[in-house]
């Protein structure tokens, strides 16, 4: 545009240094954000290579003198009962996140496509009956679940889990996905319907790799609902070899209440699985919200 | 109209699994805590000895001082975390917008501790405040700004804010995710035309980026409301509710009176309580959500 005229030198650097100020003000409060999360986070770190006597001085030991991996090998020994307990609340806790996130994945895919495609009487109150449910806390079902999962024979199980961290996972999944459908043209699948695919065909073929992304972000969603939930697993579960993982750390803690080197290393063993994952899979779980949830 | 669903009844079928499991797992429990809040429970779970008591359990509720004590920490806990939650996760995604070296690992950093555990998070913490052992402590006496490590997590005055900390240490990067996302979707063109206008970075914010992400905004601030309203595992596993009940909120108290004193029906009375504020905020939610909805519908 010439119209607008060549700013003066003078006021150009002052701009300059004015934009320079919001961006040094980003950098430096963006320092302050990574110092908050990554801090703690290297102290578990830290805490977890000493040893139980190194531990508890003070001052503490910055950086441990002696660094040693006896936390990890105890918690990974599977000859010693702690290791032994550990190893069966991770498979027991990997256990129930799959089956969790397979079963969420299959029951979502449906009722979002369905959600919405499909216009049947009823639809808005259904999806958002469904929204609802992430409205209330676990804490008030908590007292009929017991009584209907110990009337139908599941409590110790970890079918009760799986059942009720379903219903957690269901809402946003279903959210999600929806928001997915909603952005892939219909003429899609009807092209496909001309060329004599069923409905269901042309769900599976069309629809089903095209919302890739969002099922993928609805799969992380779900397990690391699983893998982190305590309520639940706390109240259902009693017998020891039934202990998901953070039940289980729990429970190690509350006898050994001074061995923080080992709670250390549990706490960030039980991290790393969906820490990774999620890592891995970050960008669908970004694309899925942009595409599904924020875009308007 | 049954002529219409049944002409939908392959339609059903999609939505049918995803209904079922909510209806066992949510429409039989809540119809249960209705029905036990109006009756006196024996402890133990022998609860056919039950007997009706009509309104008791809920005049005992709103008399009890530890109720309205219970609801002013709810409110300060849910305000103050999802307040400065979304505040820090709005400011992180604008200071992240920009592309840089390493901006992805940063936020890859940023996003950890909202997907560990907080039950890990929780011990992390815990850890971290210890009255004897605490890094910050520590660091407050090494550099002489106190004679000895302080209680955080011991003493009714600093109980509360202690535990936000922590949970906004959880809860900054979701809304960090969701407003990076709605950045995203903020035509380039405007902000390029409003600098040409001459606005500056502030008036280019607070013009045009505020008031496209009002939507998002609203969704993530109800979203974290509620998270913060339903938190539990916090304030449970780092001090129980202590001491002298300075961090019980309404969940980990209903989760006492329940599980603890084995008091099923007042329990069930603060849940019925907590079901009708929850269904007030619900009715913003929906609205909130459908904004979104009329929007896609328009588009």
């Amino acid at each position: 545009m010439s119209t607008i005229a060549e700013p003066a030198p003078r006021s150009q650097a002052r701009r300059r240094m004015r934009v320079d100020g919001w961006r040094w003000g980003g950098r430096i409060f963006l320092l302050f954000m990574l110092l908050y999360t990554a801090l703690p986070m290297i102290w578990m770190l830290l805490t977890s290579i000493k040893s139980g006597f190194a531990a508890m001085q003070f001052p503490p030991q910055w950086w441990p003198d002696q660094p040693t991996l006896a936390s990890y090998q105890k918690l990974l020994d599977p000859q010693n009962s702690v290791g032994q307990d550990f190893l069966r609340f991770f498979w027991n806790s990997l256990f129930v996140s799959t089956a969790t996130t397979i079963l969420s994945v299959i029951v979502a895919v449906p009722a979002a496509y369905a959600f919405s495609r499909f216009t049947f009487p009823g639809r808005n109150f259904l999806f958002f009956a469904v929204l609802l449910r992430n409205m209330f806390p676990a804490v008030i079902f908590l007292v009929p679940l017991f009584i209907l999962m110990r009337a139908i024979g599941l409590v110790n199980t970890h079918g009760s889990l799986i059942l009720t961290y379903l219903t957690f996972g269901l809402p946003l999944a279903i959210w999600l996905l929806k928001g997915f459908y909603d952005n892939i043209p219909i003429q899609l699948e009807q092209a496909a319907r001309i060329d004599g695919a069923t409905r269901f065909q042309a769900f599976i073929l069309i629809v089903m790799p095209l919302s890739a992304p969002g099922i993928i972000a609805t799969a992380i969603y779900s397990f690391i609902g699983a893998w982190n939930e305590y309520i639940y697993a706390y109240t259902f579960l009693s017998k020891n070899d039934q202990l998901t993982l953070p039940v289980g750390i729990q429970r190690f803690f509350s006898e050994n209440t001074t061995d923080f080197p080992g709670l250390m290393a549990a706490s960030f063993m039980m991290s790393v699985p969906v820490v990774v994952l999620f890592l891995v899979l970050q960008r669908y779980f970004v694309r899925a919200l942009t595409e599904g949830a924020v875009k308007h | 109209m049954l002529r219409k669903i049944w002409e939908h009844r392959a339609d059903y079928a999609y939505v049918l699994p995803a209904i079922a499991v909510m209806l066992i797992v949510i429409a039989y429990p809540i119809y249960y805590t209705v029905e036990l809040s109006f009756f006196n429970t024996p402890p133990g779970l022998q609860l056919r000895d039950k007997n009706f008591i009509g309104i008791d359990n809920y005049t005992a509720i709103l008399t009890s001082e530890v109720f309205w004590k219970v609801t002013w920490n709810t409110l300060i806990w849910t305000l103050g975390s999802t307040f400065i939650s979304f505040v820090l996760g709005f400011a992180t995604a604008l200071a992240l917008h920009r592309d840089f070296i390493g901006r992805g690992v940063l936020r890859a950093i940023l996003i950890i501790p909202w997907v560990i555990s907080a039950v890990a998070a929780s011990y992390i913490w815990k850890w971290i405040y210890h009255s004897d052992f605490g890094i910050i402590g520590a660091v407050l006496v090494q550099l002489g700004l106190a004679d000895r490590p302080p209680n955080f997590i011991d003493s009714v005055s600093t109980v509360l804010p202690s535990l936000i900390v922590v949970n906004i240490w959880r809860e900054f990067p979701f809304a960090m995710i969701m407003m990076m996302a709605g950045l995203q979707t903020v035509p380039d063109q405007l902000l390029r035309a409003a600098k040409v206008d001459g606005a500056n970075a502030w008036q280019r914010f607070w013009h045009v980026t505020f008031p496209h992400l009002r939507n998002v905004s609203t969704v993530t601030i109800l979203l974290l409301a509620v998270a913060n309203f339903n938190s539990f595992i916090i304030p449970w596993i780092m001090t129980g509710g202590g001491p002298s009940n300075a961090s019980h909120i309404w969940i980990t108290h209903i989760y006492e009176l329940a599980f603890g004193r084995q008091r099923w029906g007042v329990a069930s009375a603060y849940s019925v309580l907590l079901f009708l504020i929850l269904m007030s905020l619900g009715y913003f939610y929906v609205r909130a959500l459908s904004g979104n909805e009329r929007k896609d519908g328009s588009a």
